[in-house]
């Protein structure tokens, strides 16, 4: 040997020679494997290898590609599936923090049963006594209901058939984050206009101009990574002379999305809709073949109920007209106005008179049907149990107890339900007002798929496989509904298998002859895709109604609310500690919920930073600590969602506000809840408590 | 053998984050923090200023409303190739790796004067005021990185520009006899980051994407007069202008 080798190399040098001698020892020893935290390290260091799995991160609807990496049997961080569609290697704050859901310890650990809904005290249960009962429950037929998440799909897919061989209603699928998407308005919108009830999907990459009407497409519209990737090629300019695409956004708040925007706008909430007719009347000016007749829009009158002028309008439209690709988004904070409906096809229509359905820069049509429920559908559901015509109720996915505004009395209608089944991994709000606690595998645990909906260029079933081998005594619920017998499936994996056959014949990047090897290639690669690029063009409509929405100014003394989920999503993430940590962007506040007002406003209502502050709707109130937002309408007060839990865990109990407790049910056309519309009051309550935040830590010392 | 292990110091590891790319959105600070074993403190701690960030969004606001622009810079350790935060540590806790070309924080050595966060004008150093870390209740601490010491109360702590990845992919390519690739190496934030913003690589290789993204003429760095040479280069945004 000679003298050039290091300490540092010679350590590695005997470390791997252990790793060598670790692998081929197959004795007795090898087979027991003691969990231990890294705190008991041996103390030269790890040794061994990782293993990764491709799986589907079910933190939101998306479904973007995981890598997970585990060591030891132990899942130890969420990477970007670089071959996935959706995501293509990269994840959001959400996803990264998943293994927090899976290791999380507040987890519901086995069945049970609850002697008094809303009290702690739980007893156990025998797996193959909570079978019975789920069979017994099943014999219902009509009087069962099912009530499911967003995410996953193969239990929306089994949950429907199931409901149809009993002779049950249709599972109603309904979650926050549809709501604050307003998808039930946007797909139908879509089939108003194009035909067909799905939801679009904007090529960003291939743009030169966006304009958003409320559309935060950069946090939690529709399919987050994947729009944000997109954005950052719009954003790039290229040698081929690609220009560095403009952003435009109108919304009554500067979210994050709005914050990376050329040109902003501060629109009245409700007025997005108005302000794309104005558009489009300018447009159909400037030679535009606008699909609806836009030429009875007073377009000073328009501009002036959204807080505009009429230059800034007709700037609007030069830099449409000249653009090569422009588009037009409609978000939820445009569509959940009682003239929601009204305004998302006023917006597409726009889209449809640029000339860009189903091109590079343009619109396209999602793959599959959206298959969420309106809030319609809820409010039907709720009335069936209100009248006793529920006897079972079965919950998966979903926190309605949180999500959903108390208001809607969901809540209410559940004292006439007589037994309540929830498949809750964690002891949520609406597992606290179950019967049975039938705890599913966390997502990272799970067997499963999810069509991705509306953040690919071509459609994609996603694979989830468990990463790691489940911790607890929980179970797959598509195992515990499939062991009533009522279908003619084995168990989860066998249906799974079953519903993914046709695609073998499909082509796509799996390709196999049988449904073992293509099983086997579908999960290491994450899922099946086609190779190329492949969505629907629009087909281009007769002609469309052009309705004209009105904005209402906020009364005096009110304000307008604008309620927006945030890296919590649909409330599911406020028990990982770390997505309470990082900083919400705009106002970098950690751990609790804030009311943004501007600082005019707060001014004339003598209220500082962190001043607690009573919001009062015609639905209810909640108390807040005031954040002075300077980019947003003096007429407006915004509020974050996620927060304010009354169960789901250590960290997210008694923190914060849950605004959904200030909006009233009131549906507009399409079945959306009208969220936007809601008005409230502000009133000091002369109490404060500062705000954790990462900006600056004055004031929690009790100066100013 | 003794050629195949001698030591390699030609890597001059860099990163460029590009302003007109990215989106403020947090992905990054989220994924430092689950590779990098990084303990969150809870709402009474953070507000006294105690959070543990290797990597922050700095979020500035410009201008009076209706025209109130934020503007979102990601910011973490410059890696400085002349950093104050060395001479100062009375233990030599705080070193520049001759292997990496780094600046690491040792953290065995470390006795918690804070001198080092105290002359960092980037405000890149968290300080362990308690033991966070072993207070995770189990088994939340099972998604520990094998590959990251634990830090326990009263050590320093900042970026390290992933070095476990950074030498897990020197190994790779040494147990395959070839040199470190171009986009080999990739530290958790880089890998995150929906938009692609942030770009990793050897600034000594001219041909690499991180060289040639730092040669753009958008490109600068945080406090260039303080005479810090960080390791980390920005590329202004497009859209702002006098910046």
């Amino acid at each position: 040997m000679s003298d050039t080798i290091s300490r540092r190399n010679f350590l590695k040098l005997t470390g791997l020679g252990a790793a060598g001698a670790a692998l081929t020892g197959c004795g007795k020893a090898a087979r027991y494997v003691t969990r231990r935290p890294y705190y008991d390290m041996p103390e030269y260091g790890a040794l061994g290898e990782s293993t990764y799995f491709a799986t589907t991160c079910g933190e939101c609807p998306a479904g973007c590609g995981l890598i997970m990496r585990t060591f030891e049997g132990r899942a130890i961080k969420a990477e970007g599936n670089p071959q996935h569609p959706v995501n293509m290697g990269k994840l959001c704050s959400r996803g990264l923090v998943g293994v927090q859901g899976l290791y999380n310890p507040d987890r519901i650990k086995g069945p049970g049963r609850r002697a008094q809904r809303g009290h702690d005290q739980v007893t156990a249960l025998d797996w193959n006594a909570a079978l019975d009962v789920v069979k017994q429950a099943l014999g219902g037929g009509q009087k069962v209901a099912f009530f499911l998440g967003l995410s996953p799909d193969h239990i929306a897919d089994l949950t429907a058939e199931l409901a149809q061989a009993i002779g049950a209603p249709a599972p109603v699928r309904y979650g926050a984050l549809g709501m604050f998407d307003g998808r039930a308005g946007l797909a139908e919108a879509c089939r108003q206009v194009f035909g067909e009830a799905r939801l679009p999907y904007f090529d960003l990459a291939g743009a030169d101009l966006v304009i958003s009407f409320g559309a935060n497409f950069l946090e939690t519209w529709l399919s987050p990574v994947a729009y944000t990737r997109g954005y950052s090629q719009f954003r790039r300019s290229a040698a081929t002379g690609k220009r560095r695409g403009y952003f435009i956004s109108l919304e009554a708040r500067r979210s994050l999305t709005s914050g990376v925007a050329d040109e902003w706008y501060p629109v009245a909430p409700g007025s997005e809709g108005l302000a794309a007719l104005a558009l489009g009347r300018l447009l159909a000016e400037r030679g535009w073949a606008l699909p609806l007749d836009a030429s009875a829009v007073d377009v000073d009158a328009a501009a002036q109920a959204a807080g505009m002028t009429r230059a800034q309008l007709e700037h609007l439209a030069d830099l449409a007209s000249q653009a090569a690709h422009p588009l037009f988004i409609p978000g939820g904070n445009a569509l959940a106005h009682a003239g929601g409906l009204a305004a998302a096809r006023s917006i597409l229509a726009l889209n449809l008179a640029a000339g860009a359905l189903g091109q590079p820069g343009g619109l396209y049509l999602s793959p599959a049907a959206a298959d969420s429920s309106s809030l319609r559908d809820v409010q039907a559901l709720v009335d069936r149990m209100r009248t006793g015509q529920v006897e079972t109720l079965f919950i998966h996915g979903v926190n309605p107890v949180f999500e959903l505004p108390p208001a809607l009395g969901f809540t209410e209608a559940l004292s006439n339900v007589k037994q309540v089944i929830s498949f809750a991994s964690f002891p949520d709000e609406t597992a606290l007002q179950s019967d049975y606690l039938l705890p599913d595998h966390t997502p990272l645990e799970s067997w499963g798929y999810q069509r991705t909906l509306a953040g690919a260029d071509r459609p994609v079933y996603s694979a989830q496989q468990p990463v790691v081998v489940p911790l607890y005594d929980t179970r797959s619920s598509a195992d515990v509904l499939l062991s009533a017998g009522l279908l003619p499936y084995s168990d989860e994996v066998d249906f799974i298998q079953k519903k993914i056959a046709p695609l073998i014949t499909q082509g796509g990047n799996v390709q196999a002859t049988e449904i073992a090897t293509f099983w086997a290639r579908f999960l290491q690669s994450g899922g099946w895709w086609p190779v190329q690029a492949a969505l629907a063009a629009p087909s281009a409509p007769a002609g469309l109604e052009a309705a004209a929405p009105q904005a209402a100014a906020a009364p005096e003394g009110q304000f307008h609310l604008v309620t927006y989920p945030t890296q919590m999503g649909d409330g599911r993430g406020a028990n990982r500690p770390w997505l309470q940590e990082t900083p919400n962007p705009s106002t970098t506040v950690v751990w609790n919920t804030w009311v943004e007002i501007n600082p005019a406003t707060a001014d004339a209502l003598g209220l500082k930073n962190d001043d607690i502050v009573k919001v009062k709707s015609s639905a209810g109130e909640v108390e807040a600590a005031v954040y002075r937002f300077p980019a947003i309408r003096p007429d407006t007060v915004a509020i974050p969602f996620g927060q304010g839990h009354t169960a789901l865990g250590r960290w997210a109990e008694g923190r914060g506000a849950n605004p959904a407790l200030l909006l009233a049910p009131a549906l507009n056309e399409a079945g959306d809840l009208a969220f936007g519309d809601t008005l409230v009051t502000l009133t000091p309550t002369g109490r404060r408590r500062p705000l954790a935040k990462l900006e600056s830590t004055a004031g929690v010392y009790g100066e100013h | 053998m003794a050629e195949q292990i001698k030591e390699q110091v030609n890597e001059r590891w860099g990163m460029v984050i590009d302003m007109n790319l990215c989106t403020g959105c947090n992905a990054c600070v989220t994924a430092c923090a689950m590779e990098n074993n990084i303990p969150w403190v809870g709402e009474d701690d953070a507000g006294y200023g105690r959070g543990i960030y290797w990597m922050r969004i700095q979020r500035y606001w410009e201008g009076e409303y209706p025209e109130t622009t934020p503007s979102y810079q990601p910011v973490m350790c410059q890696q400085c190739g002349h950093a104050p935060c060395e001479p100062v540590c009375p233990v030599f806790a705080t070193v520049h790796s001759e292997e990496e070309q780094i600046n690491l924080q040792v953290y065995n050595r470390c006795i918690g004067t804070r001198y080092c966060a105290n002359n960092c004008p980037y405000f890149a150093r968290s300080f362990n005021w308690f033991d966070y870390s072993y207070q995770i209740p189990e088994p939340l601490n099972y998604y520990l990185n094998p590959n990251v010491t634990v830090r326990r109360r009263g050590v320093m702590e900042k970026c390290t520009f992933c070095v476990q990845r950074i030498h897990a992919g020197q190994e790779q390519a040494k147990a395959q006899g070839r040199a470190v690739r171009d986009g080999e190496v990739v530290p958790a934030c880089a890998q995150a980051c929906p938009a692609d913003a942030i770009i990793f690589g050897d600034l000594s290789d001219p041909n690499s994407r991180v060289s040639q993204a730092a040669r753009s003429q958008r490109s600068y760095t945080l406090l260039e007069a303080l005479g810090t040479e960080p390791k980390v280069i920005y590329l202004k945004g497009e859209g702002t202008y006098g910046g």
